[in-house]
């Protein structure tokens, strides 16, 4: 599998803050990356870096081009949604494909309205009258219709309800996702998306701390239910996370043996949501 | 409509027992499609490699076959040979298991409900 997109040395600092301390990531076609961090831990900038949008130290290839030097080539295969609310709110559903029709040499406006007429949204309304997530829908349209290979979602369901998240997730699946694409998603709801990452990535003060394929990241943590005659024994292994409540302390361990972890309570699979909190905390304990 | 997955079991072996399960009952009638790939993986917020792995299982079992261009079709006889098989499994690995409990409780098999209904 050859990269779509590499990263490597990523550095970039604002005044004194370091917000990227050397990024370096890989992601190939099929898959769907979810780069998970608290906030301003620097997705954002990793993104906008990525797009060149920001100057940055470092090497950047997406399908061979530089960001920084063939911006404009590089977008006719890479879409990019942040937050939403970049449609100005005065444009017409209409207008907007128009614009597009114009700007982007790839847009397929029939695509566009086939997918717009999935939805209730009238294609003579304005973006000012449309609820947040008929603006999420439109889009998502917009999207659809260039066909990307590449899709760079920054916190894409920020502010939406449940239903509509969870809308967005599956016109993406259904609608644009294949084998041949690949989606970088950043998001504070990783409970709601695991299942449909292919990769993780965890990004604390600029530095990757984790970066894997979420079946490697399952094999590699496992949470146990300590019972009390276990506990010193158990300390000794180095958990990532300790919490304790109602006579069990739950454990937190990485690439801890198996056949050990057994022997010392009941084994689970933690969430990424459960290893994201765990690492985190253990960071900030060092 | 999301399914709670256990954390334990790979959810594409969750998946594959899911529809197993509703082979076995009847809600997947043989010769009936099987929902693409894309739809699944839109319905239950899944990567459709996971999907992808649990429909290759079921064509490895031959509960399922690919017809060209259409898609995967439930097989004539498959459930007969799910339960064939559920039957199998379920005396040499479950039974063992509650014939261990059910002497663990001293209960004899005249204690023991004849059926469900009578049970409840």
């Amino acid at each position: 599998m050859s990269a779509m997109i590499s990263m490597s040395g990523l550095h970039k600092s604002y005044k004194n803050k370091q917000v990227l301390n050397d990024v370096n990531l890989t992601l190939g076609a099929g898959q769907i990356l979810g780069l998970v961090g608290p906030n301003g831990a620097g997705k954002t900038t990793c993104l906008q870096a990525l797009l060149g949008l920001t100057s940055y130290e470092g090497d950047i290839d997406v399908l061979g081009y530089n960001p920084s030097k063939s911006r404009e080539k590089m977008l006719a295969d890479v879409a990019y949604i942040a937050d939403v609310a970049v449609l100005p709110k005065w444009i017409k559903v209409d207008q907007a494909l128009t614009y597009m029709q114009g700007v982007h040499p790839n847009f397929n406006r029939q695509k566009a309205e086939a997918f717009l007429a999935k939805t209730n949204i009238p294609t003579t309304a304005k973006v000012k009258t449309l609820s947040k997530g008929m603006v999420t829908q439109l889009h998502l349209a917009l999207i659809l219709a260039v066909d990307a290979k590449i899709l760079i979602l920054d916190e894409p369901t920020l502010g939406l309800d449940i239903l509509t998240r969870r809308q967005f997730y599956s016109h993406l699946l259904e609608d644009f996702y294949d084998a041949d694409k690949c989606i970088i998603v950043t998001t504070h709801q990783i409970e709601e998306i695991e299942h449909i990452l292919t990769d993780a990535a965890f990004i604390r003060d600029g530095k990757i701390v984790l970066d894997q394929s979420v079946d490697d990241i399952r094999s590699r943590f496992k949470l146990v239910a300590v019972d009390n005659e276990h506990l010193e024994q158990a300390k000794t292994y180095n958990p990532l996370f300790t919490n304790s409540m109602m006579g069990i302390t739950s454990m937190l361990f990485d690439n801890a043996d198996p056949a050990t972890l057994a022997t010392l309570g009941k084994v689970s699979a933690p969430t990424l949501a459960d290893i994201f909190v765990g690492m985190m905390t253990q960071e900030t304990n060092l | 409509m999301t399914v709670h997955w256990n954390g334990d079991t790979p959810i594409y072996i969750q998946l594959y027992q899911q529809v197993i399960q509703r082979i076995l009952d009847g809600h997947i009638k043989e010769g009936e499609a099987l929902p693409s790939v894309r739809k699944v993986a839109a319905e239950y917020q899944l990567n459709p490699v996971t999907i992808s792995k649990a429909y290759q299982m079921l064509q490895d079992e031959q509960y399922v076959e690919k017809q060209r261009g259409k898609g995967l079709f439930v097989i004539l006889g498959a459930p007969h040979s799910i339960l064939e098989k559920e039957r199998a499994s379920f005396v040499s690995t479950e039974w063992p298991l509650i014939l261990q409990k059910i002497s663990r409780l001293k209960l004899s098999v005249e204690e023991l409900p004849h059926t469900t209904k009578e049970h409840q």
